[in-house]
């Protein structure tokens, strides 16, 4: 008993161990926040490409001829826990606004603005496979919205600006909100879309001839996701062969799978199914696409771990040395203690208690504010953002609009446990010294 | 051989109380050696003692002449290299430390001459120290209770009934040293051993502390060795012994 009443004293009456406690429970919350909001890109970074990405992409290998769109798409539906599939066509362009001049400054950070990718797309297919609609859908300007979501590509006379292109009968194209706004476009404006032609790849030894077609806005779609918005733009899978006049009918088949399937063995399945009928193809779960982005967010997940190693490392050196101080100072009490009839183990014991008060309430303040933080970062977020007027976390960069956060509580728990367990398992080493320490000496200390 | 250690004064009542009865410590052979590098201190070389129930001895010598290590041999604070030490029909050199500490614990009190009280603890708190160590964890309520009453009472006695919370930095030299004397007194142990206890303090405050310490040992029949530079002090114990060259011899008058 006198252990634990000795002990408390001790501890609560030096200013020295709250400051151990402070910066124990400090390791813990900072590990505890970085968890979290590691744990809330990988989260949000999953769901965002799961919902930008088809469950399972098909990539036709067409060397010797081009594969019939129906065929695969056909082939590819037959499969049980399929649920659709539709084809698209891809291709990389360089686009210009219509009446303005091709690079706006000159400059190459500009001039990577005005490259895209085209998805030539059947607009009923997509909508029935993908989240299309709902990219339409989610425009917040309503002057941006295609007039009718049903035949996206559809653009009314009435909505065509240039009276040069009123009766032209142009092809239209899909831009993002973000592109359109930050070009100061409007649906009805016009952009030419340049890339080189299937038929000039088919001329060996002849100067390729770019083949330029000049689009119409048709409206705006927005996925979320910034960095895909950025470069992609849509157009009918009719237009996207006229302009460019390619053989092929596919570029990839994106594959929705009933849910609850697993995607690996269907894409297995698939995989022997397209080489048994002659189309080979490389096909690939969502996961698979996208595996190096998500495993680079994993990765840097595992590296907190090695992280967390040189916390506890921190969090152990705290400890023992306020723990040694403390035994240093008490020497001569470690004496009286002895003389009184306390037992090796009792002095001991009076010291490591000191170690578990401070690791313990280190530990369990750093869990409570690290959960408390975590939850409120946004809000804390918005403080400091308005506070300083700085802004500490940017949008555009990560695809996000508030910092993810998921609360992992057997991490947490984790990582607070072994903090504690490794403060008090160095606390041992100064309250042996104590208890090994000689009485006579001790009450002889200065 | 005992004869040795029997005091100078053989005529007196007290001489034949002592004769007859059994010795609560009896040492024989002390011998306490420190190594520092290459030498050797021989600062014990063979001293021998005898104490009685109730009796108050003076130890007096020069200093650094051994009267500290002395005392914590015969406190079970320090193991002597050589010698038997017998306490209470239990030969300690022999016990195991644990078992020491018990000993020590329950059959001595210590008082020393800069007070050692615990900064962190109240003067209630210091006092009940032994009993607490004394106690497990699995110690009674009651128990519990009645070692803090008895503490308090203790305190109360020794003029302190005001000042049982007071830290001991809030308490003057002569304050302490009473509640260094309630700590020691608070087990009831078989032995006072008191190292110079008023060598700290004025010569007024000294008074009161050394007549409290005969006063306190003879009402409650403790034994109590006091070791002192002040030959006055000296001469109130039953009898005195001065340490010399190692041993113990009587102190001439
Ligand atoms: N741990 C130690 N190592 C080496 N020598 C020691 C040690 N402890 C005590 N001594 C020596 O033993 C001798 C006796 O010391 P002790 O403290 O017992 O003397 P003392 O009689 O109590 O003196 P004083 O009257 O000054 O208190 C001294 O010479 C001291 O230097
Ligand atoms: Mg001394």
């Amino acid at each position: 008993m006198y252990r634990l009443h000795l002990a408390s004293r001790y501890t609560f009456q030096r200013p020295v161990s709250y400051l151990a406690m402070v910066a124990i429970g400090l390791a813990v919350m900072a590990l505890i926040v970085v968890l979290s909001i590691m744990n809330g890109f990988l989260e949000e970074t999953r769901s965002f490409l799961r919902g930008t990405t088809a469950d399972i992409v098909v990539f036709p290998h067409q060397i010797q001829f081009a594969y019939s769109r129906e065929a695969l798409e056909d082939a590819v539906a037959e499969h049980p826990d399929v649920r659709g599939a539709c084809a698209r066509l891809v291709r990389p362009a360089i686009f210009k606004v219509y009446g303005r001049a091709p690079v706006l400054h000159g400059n190459s950070r500009d001039a990577a603005q005005h490259q895209v990718l085209v998805l030539g797309v059947d607009a009923e297919a997509e909508i029935a496979v993908t989240d299309f609609s709902e990219y339409l859908a989610n425009v917040e300007t309503p002057l941006f919205r295609v007039a009718d979501p049903e035949r996206p590509f559809h653009l009314p006379i009435e909505r065509i600006r240039d009276l040069e292109f009123k009766f032209a009968n142009a092809p239209t194209v899909l831009v993002s909100e973000e592109m359109l706004s930050g070009l100061l476009l409007r649906p009805g404006d016009a952009l030419n879309l340049v890339t080189v032609p299937d038929s000039a790849l088919q001329l060996d030894g002849q100067p390729v001839k770019p083949a330029s077609q000049t689009f119409l806005v048709a409206g705006a779609y927005r996925t979320g996701h910034y960095n895909h918005d950025q470069a992609t733009v849509y157009i009918s899978h009719k237009d996207f062969v006229r302009w460019t006049g390619t053989q092929h009918q596919v570029s990839e088949l994106y594959v929705s799978v009933d849910e609850g399937a697993d995607l690996d063995r269907v894409r297995d399945e698939l995989d022997a199914k397209l080489r048994d009928i002659g189309m080979v193809s490389t096909v690939e779960t969502w996961e698979d696409r996208h595996r190096i982005w998500l495993g680079a967010v994993e990765n840097e997940r595992n590296i907190l771990l090695v992280i967390f190693f040189f916390f506890l490392l921190l969090v152990c050196t705290i400890t023992f040395s306020v723990l040694t101080m403390m035994v240093q100072q008490k020497v001569r009490d470690i004496g009286i203690l002895s003389a009184m009839g306390a037992p090796a183990g009792g002095v001991g014991g009076v010291f490591a208690t000191c170690g578990i008060y401070i690791a313990t309430l280190g530990g369990v303040f750093g869990l409570v504010a690290g959960i408390a933080l975590a939850s409120n970062i946004n809000a804390v977020k918005d403080f400091i953002e308005d506070t300083f007027d700085i802004e500490v976390f940017q949008k555009e960069v990560y695809a996000f609009t508030e910092i993810p956060v998921a609360l992992d509580h057997q991490w947490n728990a984790a990582i607070a446990g072994a903090t504690v367990v490794g403060a008090v398992l160095i606390c041992l080493l100064p309250a042996f010294r104590a208890a090994r320490m000689d009485p006579v000496e001790a009450l002889r200390h200065e | 051989m005992s004869d040795a250690v029997l005091p100078a004064d053989p005529g007196t009542q007290a001489a034949e109380t002592r004769a007859a009865a059994e010795p609560v410590l009896s040492a024989r052979g002390l011998v306490r050696v420190y190594r520092i590098a290459q030498q050797r201190l021989e600062v014990l070389k063979g001293a021998d003692v005898d104490l009685f129930a109730g009796e108050s001895v003076a130890i007096m010598g020069r200093s650094g002449a051994g009267k500290s290590t002395l005392l914590h041999a015969l406190g079970l604070l320090d193991r002597p290299d050589e010698g038997s030490l017998v306490v209470r029909g239990v030969e300690s050199t022999r016990l195991s430390k644990p078992a020491r500490a018990r000993l020590r614990n329950k059959q001595i009190g210590f008082v020393f001459q800069f007070y050692h009280l615990i900064p962190e603890l109240s003067a209630l708190d210091n006092a009940l120290l032994p009993r607490r160590i004394e106690f497990g964890p699995f110690a009674w309520a009651g128990e519990r209770r009645e070692a803090r009453e008895k503490a308090r009472a203790l305190l109360a006695e020794l003029g302190l009934g005001e000042r049982m919370g007071h830290r001991p930095s809030q308490l003057s030299g002569g304050e302490r040293q009473r509640v260094a004397i309630a700590r020691a007194l608070v087990s009831e142990p078989t032995l006072l051993l008191c190292d110079e206890p008023t060598g700290n303090l004025d010569e007024r405050t000294s008074g009161v502390i050394a007549d409290l310490l005969f006063e306190i040992s003879e009402k409650r029949d403790h034994t109590l060795v006091m070791v002192t530079h002040d030959a006055e002090l000296a001469r109130r114990a039953d009898r005195g012994l001065q340490l010399h060259e190692g041993r113990l011899e009587p102190l001439d008058a």
